[in-house]
């Protein structure tokens, strides 16, 4: 399956007695769009909440790219190359959209700590930013407040600043949600030529079974903070136990 | 040597038990409505004003004014919950801390108005004055008084939030909102009525130190917020429990203090407050 | 408003500050010295408040460590008030590095508590430690001798002098809080008031940066301070007490958190309103109150905020 880049270890997590990660062991590998799947209450969001650093875990191991993770803060997983969408639209409500792209770019670029230069001075920044804006289509909303944006706008603005900090790793948690049919045909677009150059690896938490067929290269299904099933859209769309726990549901 | 640190104990509690009857107020606001109040202190100072202004006019009867001063503070809480802080619940935290200190501005010129700047002697209480001997050394009754007085507002507090109907609708608001508002709890309603309910319980501390503390000024408004923010904060904020131990703790740290080593009282009381914030966050006194 | 307006109106202030220089009496010129050093404490105030959404109490201790470090180099070791107002700034910035070393590690109320804490820590020292700061008596005789730079000696002896050493410190602060609000820097601090966990998310140290703007901020009142000292020749200890903090967050409100010139607008209202309402009425923080209720409930953008709205919603066809 080519090169690892995320590696979990014996990882554990529960909150009381609700268990939503149990001696999980698994890797990610580079350019396989992976989809995670599994009715509510899997464990999918706080999987990816441990894995991103949000919620920290309560025994096992993170490796990412071959360097242990697991203790690090959010920043400087980031700055490895983990990134996160998050499912709830969760941007800078007050800045225009330039400047929420701006804001992870100038982390990547290493520019972020400058206190005197104008940030309309260095270019690098802003050909980055309206790069990523190009990509998702935003481009002409450029300076508009990110608040003031239609729904569907706002979820590409929220994987689009996931984008902008070039990540190695991207885990987007439902990134079509609430998306009419056309911007989900441009973040699936999006999604697949990133992919297909190889830039970045994508993980998906995804309900609509639809999309996750159609675009995964893998799929893991999770139930009870187990992994039930791993393997081919295929191989899953056969997995008796997969459909006992999850497309059963869907199927019947 | 024994007689002193008896008397420096006893000081230090009755002072302290003034703290939590605004702490105890101040932290059963903050469990409900999420804010922290700077005009708390000023209720306090008000249910001084109020209750010797009663005291007066009604021919100087001390109960009276304990009766009723507190009462009006309870309907200036009321309007003021009612009229302002609801129209800033949705503000983020500075907008609320802001105005809550906009109404000490005003609470202090406003007394300053109605009873002049200067201080007011106060009265000697009927039935509790003189004094007793213990250890040896002479006591105030009165301080005796406001040491049983402490605990009786915290075991009626207890009883009130535990035994009743109304206590576990203001214990489940505090520790969910949803699920208050899903219940169907009729939330302004019970947000008025904590804080009138808070606002009393400052003011009947207030009260209580007109006889104490000799005079009053504007200014022991904001002596005595200080003094219930540091213990709120070490209690752990929101618990009642903890707001009772912390003010014994203030208390008695600071009549320790002043006795002992006057140089150092102020810097370890906020010392104690940073470092609580720092290390247990959740308080002093909460379990796990 | 464009640019172009916005230079312009900059000139016409610096223009008006320079002629209040030449030609007020004593009394404004005084009014106008303090306006400008309230305003230097709020500007960089409201980096933290307005820009990072940090509400500190505790910066009344900074501003006091600029005023006694100034005073007490004035005293002790050399009246160069370069030299003094060096040190004040130096001393503000390391001890508000320290103290928001453990500040920033919580936010909002938490945030808040801690600031008032740690400031009221040093208010007790300033406080209980006479034999350096002189307790409940302040230092006084600080005096204003002439800055020599090699042979060129300035003298800032008189008020007017002082006026233009005043207006000069105020201008470089003017200008270099305004290169830091359009910096990078100054849009991560927007961004971690916006949404601190997706800033985190973004790759950034949030700890770091409210670390790092805390400092500024106390840098900033560290000045504020020293140059009060040097104008009233004397400090009290009552300026490191938390009600002292309340003032830059009063000015910052008025004149609006989330403007740049927002601070300054309000230190000219305050300054001067104060001083007006002191003439007529005893009870001036009676109408203060009055003011920041309304300012709260009806106009949170405060006068900057609200006019620039309004001036936006006029010119829109």
């Amino acid at each position: 399956m080519g090169e690892s880049l995320l590696d979990v270890r014996m990882l554990n997590k529960a909150f009381g007695t609700v268990v939503t990660a149990k001696d999980l062991n698994f890797s990610l590998y580079r350019g396989v769009i992976t989809s995670i799947i599994g009715p509510n209450g899997a464990g999918k969001s706080t999987l990816i909440n441990v894995l991103t650093g949000l919620l920290a875990a309560d025994s096992g191991e993170i490796w990412f790219q071959g360097r242990e993770v697991t203790n690090e803060p959010i920043h400087r997983r980031v700055k490895q190359g983990l990134g996160r969408s998050f499912q709830v639209v969760n941007v800078f409500g007050n800045l225009t959209l330039f400047e929420n792209l701006a804001i992870p770019v100038l982390a990547l670029k290493g520019r972020s700590k400058d206190m005197i230069k104008s940030i309309a001075r260095l270019k690098e920044v802003g050909e980055h930013v309206e790069m990523v804006l190009t990509q998702v289509g935003l481009l002409d909303k450029a300076y508009m407040v990110a608040r003031s944006l239609s729904h569907g706008d706002l979820r590409l603005l929220e994987v689009a600043i996931a984008l902008a900090a070039k990540p190695r790793l991207l885990f987007l948690d439902e990134p079509t949600a609430g998306m009419n049919p056309v911007e989900r045909s441009r973040i699936l677009e999006t999604i697949r030529q990133l992919s297909q150059t190889g830039e970045v690896t994508f993980v998906i938490v995804e309900h609509d079974m639809d999309i996750v067929f159609s675009l995964s290269d893998r799929v893991i299904a999770l139930h009870k903070g187990k992994i039930i099933g791993d393997g081919s859209p295929e191989q899953i769309k056969m997995n008796p136990q997969v459909r006992e726990v999850y497309l059963g549901e869907e199927v019947a | 040597m024994l007689q002193s640190l008896v008397h420096v104990c006893l000081a230090g509690i009755s002072a302290g038990m003034f703290i939590w009857l605004v702490a105890s107020g101040l932290t059963l606001v903050f469990g409900v409505l999420r804010v922290l109040n700077f005009a708390h202190g000023s209720f306090y100072m008000l249910g001084a004003y109020l209750c010797f202004a009663v005291l007066k006019a009604m021919g100087g009867n001390f109960w009276l004014g304990l009766l009723l001063g507190p009462l009006i503070v309870s309907v200036v809480g009321y309007v003021m919950e009612r009229y302002l802080l609801r129209l800033v619940y949705h503000l983020e935290l500075p907008y609320q801390l802001l105005l809550t200190f906009a109404m000490v501005l005003i609470f202090d010129d406003l007394v300053k108005m109605i009873w002049g700047a200067g201080s007011i002697g106060s009265p000697a209480v009927p039935g509790l004055s003189g004094s007793v001997s213990i250890a040896g050394r002479e006591f105030p009754v009165y301080n005796l008084f406001i040491i049983a007085v402490g605990p009786l507002v915290a075991l009626g507090l207890y009883g009130l939030l535990e035994k009743t109907w109304w206590g576990r609708i203001v214990r489940a608001s505090a520790s969910d909102r949803e699920m208050a508002l899903s219940i169907g709890v009729n939330v302004p309603l019970l947000y008025s009525g904590v804080f009138m309910f808070g606002a009393w319980l400052s003011a009947v501390g207030g009260a209580l130190a007109v006889p104490y503390v000799g005079l009053l000024t504007t200014g022991m408004g904001e002596a005595i917020i200080i003094s219930a923010f540091i213990v709120v904060v070490i209690g752990g904020l929101g618990s009642l429990k903890g707001a009772f131990l912390g003010s014994l703790i203030v208390g008695l740290l600071s009549s320790f203090g002043t006795r002992f080593m006057p140089m150092l009282d102020m810097f370890l009381t906020f010392g104690l407050m940073a470092a609580v914030l720092l290390w247990r966050p959740q308080g002093f006194f909460a379990e796990g | 408003m464009n640019q172009y307006w916005k230079y312009f109106l900059m000139l016409g202030c610096l223009g008006a500050l320079v002629g209040i220089g030449f030609v007020s009496g004593p009394f404004v010129l005084y009014l106008a010295t303090r306006i400008m050093i309230l305003s230097i404490f709020a500007l960089g105030y409201n980096l933290l408040l307005g820009r990072t959404g940090l509400l500190s109490f505790g910066h009344a201790a900074f501003f006091a460590t600029g005023a006694y470090g100034l005073a007490i180099t004035s005293i002790h070791i050399s009246a160069h008030p370069l030299l003094g107002i060096l040190i004040g700034v130096a001393a503000a910035a390391l001890l508000s590095l320290c103290i928001g070393f453990f500040c920033v590690r919580h936010t909002e109320i938490y945030f808040a508590m801690l600031t008032l804490a740690f400031g009221m820590m040093v208010f007790a020292l300033i406080w209980n430690l006479r034999s350096i700061t002189g307790g409940d008596d302040g230092l006084y005789g600080i005096s204003r001798t002439a800055i020599s730079l090699g042979i060129v000696k300035i003298p800032i002896r008189n008020d007017y002098q002082f006026y233009f050493f005043v207006l000069f410190f105020f201008m470089v602060s003017v200008f270099l809080i305004n290169r830091i609000y359009s910096s990078p820097f100054g849009l991560v601090l927007a961004g971690i008031r916006e949404n601190h966990i997706r800033a985190e998310f973004s790759g950034l140290s949030v700890k770091a940066y409210r670390l790092g703007v805390f400092t500024v901020s106390g840098a900033f009142a560290g000045l504020a301070g020293s140059l009060s000292a040097l104008l009233e020749s004397n400090v009290a200890p009552f300026s490191a007490h938390w009600t002292h903090s309340a003032e830059p967050v009063l000015v910052s409100l008025i004149g609006g958190l989330q403007t740049f010139s927002g601070p300054v607008v309000g230190s000219v209202i305050f300054v001067a309103l104060r001083e007006v309402l002191q003439r007529f009425t005893y009870n001036w923080m009676l109408w203060f109150g009055v003011l920041l209720l309304a300012i709260i409930i009806g106009f949170r953008g405060g006068v900057v905020g609200s006019i620039s709205e309004a001036f936006r919603r006029y010119s829109r066809p």
